[in-house]
């Protein structure tokens, strides 16, 4: 019988068991369906703690507007940066690049349903700062950084 | 012997184990007690304002010039020059002395354990004069890799840590010290965690510069020491302007005043600096015998009782030769930062990160570690506390 319960078990389930860590290869074959593929790849790394996440986002574009339809991650890191990154692609496939934009911290630590401490929130939020700058690359918007989040 | 008992954080959290001494030292009730009583009894703006008050607190100030002078050894009072903290002192040899006496291609010659501190500000001087900096290499215990023919006419500083912050290794400075100086090369030592552990003798060490901090040596935070040789500082320019640092002003031109107060522009941390004493004096009041001594069996009892955790790496040395009571480690399949997470719900509280020290983990080829470190209050007892909850961790990791 453990004695440590450090974060809830919805953390350790994902971050043990992730469902769309390196789902695809980044590069890989279309999605199926039709209207124009835009393919988003974006790497972000906290270099505090040396983790990395890479998230690759697959968006189909059907009267002007994209949606995301596939969504992985491969990356290293703690169990909160891999969990966040794994328990984003539960909310954010299927909204579209404006949706994704919008998405805030608040959100995010409501989806990750623990209390997120100062010195975790940037283990929380690189998943959230890898997805939201490979929207805004690919629009050819000036990226976010920590300070946006105002942590 | 308990020292717990004279540190008063230990008294309002009786559970804390404090493994993270090497980021930040706890503070003695006698230097809590001199910061209350400098600014109850002695509060006055030091050296300009001509009444008691201020020559109380001129004289307080100028006791733990003197009192550091002694600690390591040096000549005169004067060479002390008080700043925020180590990094600072880095920064004013490197911008006063750096920016004066180095040109283009002359070469700054530093190591792979380096802590940034000791590293950004040469990368600054790089990027604004254009000098080159080289590493000393490590071998696989961390210990510098040296051999005289990296020091050439060309180096001009030498400037390496006397014990590492990330792996504890007690670096071999003498020899590389020695040829520095037979090439006419200056040699800055980071002393951060060195004055902590051992006693400092600039004279033997010949170091003409050397640095640390009052926060790791049980003093308050936001006061640095830099000592450098008196002819040097009297040839360097200075480094902030403003108010103390001056002799004389006109409207288009400065002279600046002498050693120390040429470096120590603006009010100091007046309250800080005359703390520091009080935490010199208990540091010679337990004595470095009796402190290397706990040290040294803390850092032994822990490193047998980490090697036995089949699934825990030590990283740089694995013995206790040339090491000080500093342990970096890895555990499979748990970063860093879930170990220090986990262990600081039992409020056990080590360091987890690159420890400023980037270079060196991607030399390692880690993004980072695990680091206990222990000061002379630490127990035994807190070190089978670790080890427990490093159990604890690794099985909920793996469960």
């Amino acid at each position: 019988m453990c004695t440590m319960d450090i974060y809830a078990q919805n953390i350790l389930d994902r971050y043990k068991k992730p469902f769309y860590k390196d789902k695809f290869n980044l590069s890989g074959k279309r999605v199926a369906g039709s209207g124009k593929l835009n393919l988003v790849i974006h790497k972000e790394a906290n270099h505090s703690c040396g983790d990395v996440v890479e998230v690759g986002m697959k968006f189909v574009e059907t009267q002007n507007l994209a949606s995301l339809q596939v969504y992985s991650f491969s990356g290293n890191g703690c169990a909160i940066s891999m969990a966040s990154a794994d328990m984003l692609g539960d909310v954010i496939v299927g909204m579209n690049m404006e949706d994704i934009l919008n998405f805030s911290k608040d959100e995010l630590y409501e989806v990750l349903g623990i209390e997120i401490s100062v010195r975790r929130s940037k283990c929380a939020l690189l998943p959230l700062l890898a997805i939201q700058n490979g929207v805004l690359g690919h629009q050819k918007e000036a990226l976010k950084s920590w300070k946006d989040y105002h942590i | 012997m308990n020292f717990r008992q004279d540190f008063p954080i230990f008294i309002t959290n009786p559970n804390l184990v404090y493994l993270d001494s090497a980021a930040t030292s706890q503070k003695p009730k006698v230097v809590l007690e001199a910061l209350r009583y400098y600014y109850e009894n002695e509060n006055a703006n030091i050296h300009r304002s001509a009444h008691f008050l201020a020559e109380k607190a001129t004289v307080a100030y100028e006791a733990t010039r003197q009192t550091v002078a002694d600690f390591i050894g040096a000549k005169h009072k004067h060479e002390i020059i008080f700043t925020r903290n180590a990094t600072e002192s880095i920064n004013l040899v490197a911008r006063s002395w750096g920016e004066t006496f180095l040109k283009a291609g002359d070469e700054v010659l530093l190591s792979k354990l380096e802590h940034h501190s000791n590293l950004i500000p040469w990368l600054q001087l790089k990027e604004k004069i254009g000098i080159e900096i080289k590493y000393l290499d490590i071998d696989e215990s961390g210990q510098l890799i040296f051999d005289e023919s990296q020091i050439t006419e060309k180096t001009k500083l030498v400037s390496l840590t006397g014990m590492s912050n990330s792996l504890g290794v007690i670096t071999h400075l003498k020899p590389i010290i020695t040829k520095a100086h037979e090439v006419g090369a200056k040699v800055l030592i980071d002393a951060c965690q060195m004055a902590v552990h051992s006693p400092i003798d600039v004279q033997e060490l010949d170091a003409d510069f050397l640095v640390f901090s009052a926060h790791k040596l049980y003093g308050p935070t936001g006061v640095g020491v830099l000592y450098g040789k008196s002819d040097l500082l009297e040839k360097m320019p200075p480094f902030l302007g403003g108010g103390e640092m001056i002799q004389q002003v006109f409207e288009d031109r400065f002279i600046a005043g002498d050693i120390p107060n040429k470096f120590e522009a603006g009010t100091p941390n007046i309250a800080g600096v005359t703390a520091f004493k009080a935490a010199i004096e208990y540091l010679n009041s337990v004595g470095f015998e009796t402190i290397q001594k706990q040290e040294k069996a803390l850092t032994e009892y822990a490193l047998e009782k980490l090697k036995a955790l089949p699934y825990l790496k030590l990283i740089g040395p694995q013995g206790m030769k040339n090491r000080g009571s500093i342990i970096s480690f890895t555990i499979d399949g748990v970063h860093p930062h879930d170990i220090a997470e986990g262990l600081s719900q039992k409020q056990i509280c080590i360091r987890a990160g690159h420890h400023c020290t980037q270079p060196l983990m991607d030399y390692l080829e880690l993004p980072a570690t695990a680091r206990a470190s222990f000061a002379f209050y630490n127990e035994v007892e807190e070190v089978d506390k670790l080890v427990k909850g490093l159990e604890e961790v690794y099985e909920y990791f793996n469960q």
